[in-house]
């Protein structure tokens, strides 16, 4: 690849998103970034592209929402954010450093140490506990069972939810799932969140509590977050956003904080 | 197999996972009860038939010979008794010979009438075939042929009338001869080698042979040293005693040993074929259930992989959820299998023992049924793509 960071085709959306308490400058090490990246799904006549050239930065500490009409790309997007999917061409750079998806395995562990996801419809596990569920990156980890529970006990603290360690998740409220979901995307200390649709199933009030949830978290931390969402006060109040159509980044713009 | 989770921690993983589906599974896993159920019942009962056989041996042990005279024409011609004895000296390899006579006869006590065996032997016989008077005395040569009768414990108990029990002292009406029962017996085990039932049959003194059961002996029990070949006195025995109307058999303990055991092995070789096929249904069946489960729990897969599980992991998760399964079939099968000897044993008559080494081999074969046969659902579940499976709402 030809390209660079510097590129000036390429959105650099560090020199304005800046935490409190974390000074970003251009040219800083982005935690996320594409290059040049392409996807199609399927095979001749039938290949669909969705995804065309696109090149962005997520700096570390950033707080961003992508917008965008429904098939306009921004799931496939991301997907590869996520090292769920790979490119057809391009790369994905984390941390600066390419991803080569050199084996499934190793996508795998690069999720488990880099990534937390945050799903719409929650997906915590029908059969496990609250702590269970939060406690299940660290399984794929290696951590022993008993560190796992202590470190899991704490999360849900942190989201409010110490009263409810050992209830399953039929037994809590939607917010409630979603704060579990939310501590087990955390429990792995990750450099970056995706959070695909995160308030879509809760109703507006609740919705709002975990937002207020990903703002702190992204303040106290300084944890990176990348959340796609239809919710336009939602995506007001992140600090940036990447509008994406027709496979495209159409427009971005730069909150102040 | 790269996996990011301990095993350990995968096997826990995966025995959760099982407890929230047990009723449907253990349906399912029925051909792998049967099968593990048939294997470890079969293995057992041939090891119980094998202690049958060694018990049947128990009292005329493994060196004897059996000699049957049957006579091939109307005429009742039996075994020269001068020619028995004759060829039994001119035999090193002979220690004793005990001839006897049997006929079957009708037997009267009292009121009650029973076609019965009546076998005329020497008094030796009692301690060849082990018998002992459970009241009265047994034969002794003071009886020769003084009508004296022993009668075997069952046939005792027929011929028995309400108030009215046989005992020592009854006269008893054998053929068209009368006898005096001088005692009873105990229950003597059938032993292999005797061609008498003692439970079922009326004893007299070989002496006494000529009046009820024709002029000659019709069998002989002998026994060998231990260093003599039975099949060569066997064949030399029967061509010496063979003579116009009469044909002479003679078996050996040995030999009939290896052939019971023979038969033993046809039978259990056909029935541990029957529980593999059974295995193998079974294994069918937890193919079935894990891709079942498979297909129900994509999400959760997806969402395993999402969150960092390789497709290892994935794949050991759902090969021991197969094993464990099959294995709990198996212990289970194994349960019924030793149930079912115990009571194949009662209604047989049999003494019913356990072999401890045939216990693991059901659950064992169990496990390596489900091994095989989780392989593929498990490697369909590491192929689960987790968006797809994701977005399956």
């Amino acid at each position: 690849m030809a390209r660079s960071n510097f590129d000036p085709s390429i959105p650099d959306l560090a020199g304005s998103l800046r935490a409190p308490g974390v000074s970003c400058f251009e040219g800083a090490p982005a935690a996320l970034a594409l290059v040049g990246v392409s996807k199609a799904y399927g095979a001749g006549p039938t290949r669909v592209p969705v995804l065309h050239d696109i090149s962005l930065n997520i700096p570390a500490g950033g707080l961003v929402a992508i917008v965008g009409p429904s098939g306009s790309g921004k799931s496939t997007l991301l997907n590869l954010i996520g090292l769920l999917d790979q490119p057809d061409s391009g790369e994905i750079r984390l941390d600066g450093q390419r991803v080569a998806f050199r084996s499934a395995a190793e996508a795998a562990r690069l999720r488990n140490r880099m990534i937390g996801f945050v799903f719409q419809s929650f997906q915590l596990l029908p059969r496990l506990t609250a702590w269970e569920n939060v406690a299940l990156p660290l399984l794929y980890r290696g951590v022993p069972r008993a560190e796992r529970r202590v470190r899991a006990l704490a999360m849900l603290e942190s989201v409010d939810l110490a009263d409810r360690v050992d209830h399953r998740p039929s037994a809590l409220s939607g917010g409630q799932c979603q704060r579990v979901a939310l501590a087990r995307a955390l429990i792995g200390e990750p450099r970056l969140i995706l959070a695909d649709e995160p308030t879509g199933s809760l109703d507006t009030a609740t919705g709002a509590t975990v937002m207020d949830l990903l703002r702190d978290l992204n303040r106290r931390l300084g944890t990176t977050i990348v959340m796609v969402t239809h919710d336009p006060d939602l995506a007001a109040r992140c600090n940036a956003l990447i509008e994406i159509r027709d496979g495209r980044i159409r427009t971005q713009r730069e909150e102040a904080t | 197999m790269t996996t990011n989770a301990a095993p350990t921690a995968l096997f826990v993983e995966a025995l959760d996972n099982l407890k929230g589906q047990g009723r449907r599974s253990l349906l399912a896993l029925l051909g792998v009860v049967i099968g593990s159920g048939a294997i470890v019942a079969l293995l057992n009962l041939g090891h119980m038939a094998q202690l049958e056989t060694l018990k049947r041996f128990r009292q005329t042990g493994v060196d004897m010979l059996q000699v049957v005279a049957q006579p091939t024409g109307a005429e009742p011609v039996g075994l020269d008794l001068g020619a028995l004895k004759a060829a039994a000296a001119s035999e090193p390899g002979v220690v004793r010979v005990t001839p006897l006579a049997t006929a079957r006869l009708p037997v009267r006590a009292g009121a009650r009438q029973i076609d019965a065996m009546v076998a005329a032997v020497p008094p030796a016989m009692a301690e060849v075939a082990g018998l002992r008077a459970a009241t009265g005395r047994l034969l002794g040569p003071i009886d020769d042929c003084g009508a004296a009768a022993l009668v075997g414990a069952r046939l005792a108990n027929d011929l028995s009338g309400p108030g009215a029990a046989l005992a020592p002292g009854a006269l008893i009406t054998v053929g068209d001869y009368g006898f005096t029962v001088v005692g009873l017996l105990r229950p003597v085990p059938m032993e292999a080698l005797s061609p008498v039932d003692y439970d079922q049959a009326v004893v007299i003194p070989l002496a006494c042979a000529r009046r009820v059961a024709g002029p000659d002996p019709t069998a002989a029990l002998i026994r060998l040293r231990l260093e003599a070949d039975p099949e060569a006195v066997g064949r030399r025995l029967t061509t010496r005693l063979s003579r116009p109307g009469l044909s002479v058999q003679v078996r050996d303990a040995r030999a009939m040993i290896r052939a019971m055991n023979a038969q033993a092995a046809v039978h259990s070789r056909l029935l541990t074929a029957i529980g593999a096929i059974s295995l193998l249904v079974g294994g069918i069946g937890v193919m079935n259930v894990m891709l079942m489960t498979v297909m129900e729990r994509r999400r959760e897969i997806g969402l395993r992989a999402a969150i960092g599980a390789t497709p290892g992991d994935i794949r050991l998760m759902f090969l021991i959820e197969g094993v464990v399964l099959s294995l709990s079939g198996g212990a289970l099968g194994a349960a019924l299998g030793v149930a079912a000897t115990a009571m194949i044993a009662r209604m047989s008559g049999w003494t019913f023992d356990l072999a401890l080494w045939v216990l693991p081999l059901g659950p064992g074969m169990a496990a390596v049924v489900g091994l095989i046969f989780s392989l593929y659902p498990a490697i369909t579940a590491s192929r689960v793509h987790p968006i797809e499976a994701l977005r399956a709402d």
